[in-house]
């Protein structure tokens, strides 16, 4: 059996159980093992997505580019909802395609991402809420420039996973792939490489930094936009790196 | 035998001469015979031209090293220059009706940094949709209307004179854009953006760790957001200007070097502070343009230019 008859019998019956045949040539060929670790994380991760979820247009959006990219589709087309089809067919229909898989990881990281925030905001119990001072010109409280904090030059995932409840999950996931997608370009010391890490570490530093203020004051509504920004963009970050390591390897 | 005539004898060996002379001969010799060839895979060059019927869309996707330069004429013809440092990139380049799709492939995955160098300039008509990409090189766009999507890893990108719906997303790459008219989308972690001049009636400004600078008028009506998590937010406006102002910050400081000219919110309650944050509240004028400016723990500095 070759790699393309792998991808066959997945498309047409799914992860298990796989055939004999198929089993035996996993056993030699590292590929065709990685396609099915990418598979089962997709699955993993579609599995954790409520059904109707419904992601943000910019989900379609960067699909679409992606499609039009890889020349899949070449007329501009609307964006349209997802047709009532099965996740699974959903799914399947993406797997003959390792970077669309690839950038499915991605997409499906941020869309769970962006629902968790959401979700998270709408059940979070909100405590009672203090009259606000109306102050139509309120010159800036602090007379001086804030100080950075001391956020670590050592901020790692390690440090990044253990924040504040409504985040856990997004966090969780997150902290699950960037391993993942870090070890894809470790040895790399292409400036670019070099760049993606610098900048996931920024990320990194700003989560935590967020993460530690919005322990302090957990109304602060203004940090937790922040932070589910950061989130975001360590979701996008952590599948450009995935993308780019495929590439690349 | 200039030696022996100014009466200086060679201090070493006849045999020495010859095992420590020719290697550095024979290196040298190497050296000179693989010059040319270098040479003859630097400059590599190609050049096509497309015929256009109605509004071309180009497509870039440039995976090696190196600059895209974007510039208009009045013809209805797309052209391509690329150039490439080795023969290690191939360029892809393909028309379908009226886009046209450029590719730069890196060939050989062992290749170095310096061999995968691709720079492509286009020459467009004005109305052209743009969807470029690129990895660590700058993307120069100038004088062109049309809806662009522009995306970098660590490469600038710089705008000039250009208006449609602009989306500009990098990594670590800042932007410059200069009198760029109509809706502009940045989002970056580490890169800085620079608005210069501009007719923008709708702003999104976003990036983590990078500065922001607004140096222009506001558009009535227009919408204007911009975020930094850890840089300075710096907007200079102009006494004629109207907009309503609202700035806040969690942990940093509002710089208000523009109190002069900011009178009391007059739209009352749509802009209450929260009580977590700092900020102010105003407006300049009549307050037709709604600007947002925030950061989490950096500066955010309002300024009247002169």
């Amino acid at each position: 059996m070759q790699c393309k008859d792998v991808e066959l019998v997945l498309e047409q019956e799914g992860l298990e159980p796989l055939p004999e045949e198929a089993r035996a040539h996993l056993v030699e060929c590292r590929d065709c093992r990685n396609y099915i670790a990418d598979l089962t994380s997709v699955i993993d991760a579609a599995k954790k997505l409520p059904q109707e979820i419904t992601p943000p247009d910019r989900v379609w959006i960067s699909l679409r580019a992606q499609l039009e990219e890889e020349g899949i589709i070449r007329t501009p087309a609307e964006v349209i909802p997802a047709e009532p089809v099965s996740l699974w067919q959903s799914i399947n229909a993406f797997f003959s395609n390792r970077v669309l898989a690839t950038a499915m990881v991605g997409i499906l990281i941020a869309a769970a991402a962006v629902f968790q925030i959401r979700s998270d905001r709408t059940t979070r119990v909100v405590p009672p809420v203090q009259t606000a001072k109306v102050q139509p010109m309120v010159p800036a409280a602090k007379p001086t420039v804030t100080k950075p904090t001391e956020a670590a030059s050592t901020v790692t995932a390690s440090t990044v996973s253990q924040p504040s409840g409504e985040f856990d999950r997004t966090a969780r996931d997150l902290n699950d792939q960037e391993p993942v997608a870090t070890g894809m370009l470790l040895t790399s010391s292409s400036p670019i490489d070099v760049s993606l890490r610098d900048n996931l570490k920024k990320v990194n530093e700003f989560i935590a930094e967020c993460e530690r203020h919005l322990k302090e004051q957990p109304q602060d509504e203004l940090t937790r936009e922040y932070l589910s920004a950061a989130y975001q963009q360590k979701a996008e970050l952590l599948s450009a790196m995935i993308e780019r390591g495929r590439s690349v390897n | 035998m200039c030696l022996r005539m100014m009466g200086i004898v060679p201090a070493l060996p006849a045999t020495w001469m010859k095992k420590s002379f020719l290697p550095v001969l024979s290196a040298g010799l190497l050296l000179w015979s693989a010059a040319p060839t270098r040479a003859a895979g630097a400059g590599q060059r190609i050049e096509k031209q497309f015929s256009i019927t109605g509004r071309p869309v180009v497509v870039i996707h440039n995976v090696a090293n190196g600059r895209i330069d974007v510039k208009s004429w009045k013809n209805s013809e797309v052209n391509i220059v690329g150039t490439q440092t080795s023969n290690k990139i191939g360029f892809d380049i393909e028309q379908v009706g009226d886009r046209i799709d450029v590719t730069a492939n890196v060939l050989d995955a062992s290749a170095r940094p310096l061999e995968l160098e691709a720079n492509l300039q286009l020459t467009v008509p004005e109305e052209t949709e743009l969807q470029l990409k690129t990895e660590t090189g700058l993307i120069y766009v100038e004088q062109v209307v049309g809806d662009m999507k522009l995306e970098s890893y660590a490469g600038d990108v710089h705008l000039k004179e250009v208006s449609g719906y602009i989306i500009v997303k990098t990594t670590s790459g800042s932007l410059v854009c200069t009198q760029c008219a109509g809706k502009l989308d940045f989002s970056s972690i580490g890169g800085n953006a620079q608005i210069l001049q501009p007719q923008l009636n709708n702003v999104n400004l976003m990036t983590t760790t990078g500065n922001i600078l607004f140096d222009g008028d506001f558009v009535r009506t227009g919408l204007y957001s911009m975020k930094s998590g850890r840089g300075l937010v710096e907007v200079r406006f102009s006494s004629t200007d109207s907009f309503d102002l609202k700035a806040q910050t969690s942990t940093g400081v509002v710089d208000n070097q523009a109190n002069a000219f900011l009178k009391p919110d007059s739209h009352g309650a749509k802009h209450l502070p929260s009580k977590f944050v700092h900020g102010l509240v105003g407006t300049v004028g009549q307050g037709l343009a709604k600007v947002e400016l925030s950061s989490y723990s950096g500066t955010i500095r309002i300024m009247k230019r002169d």
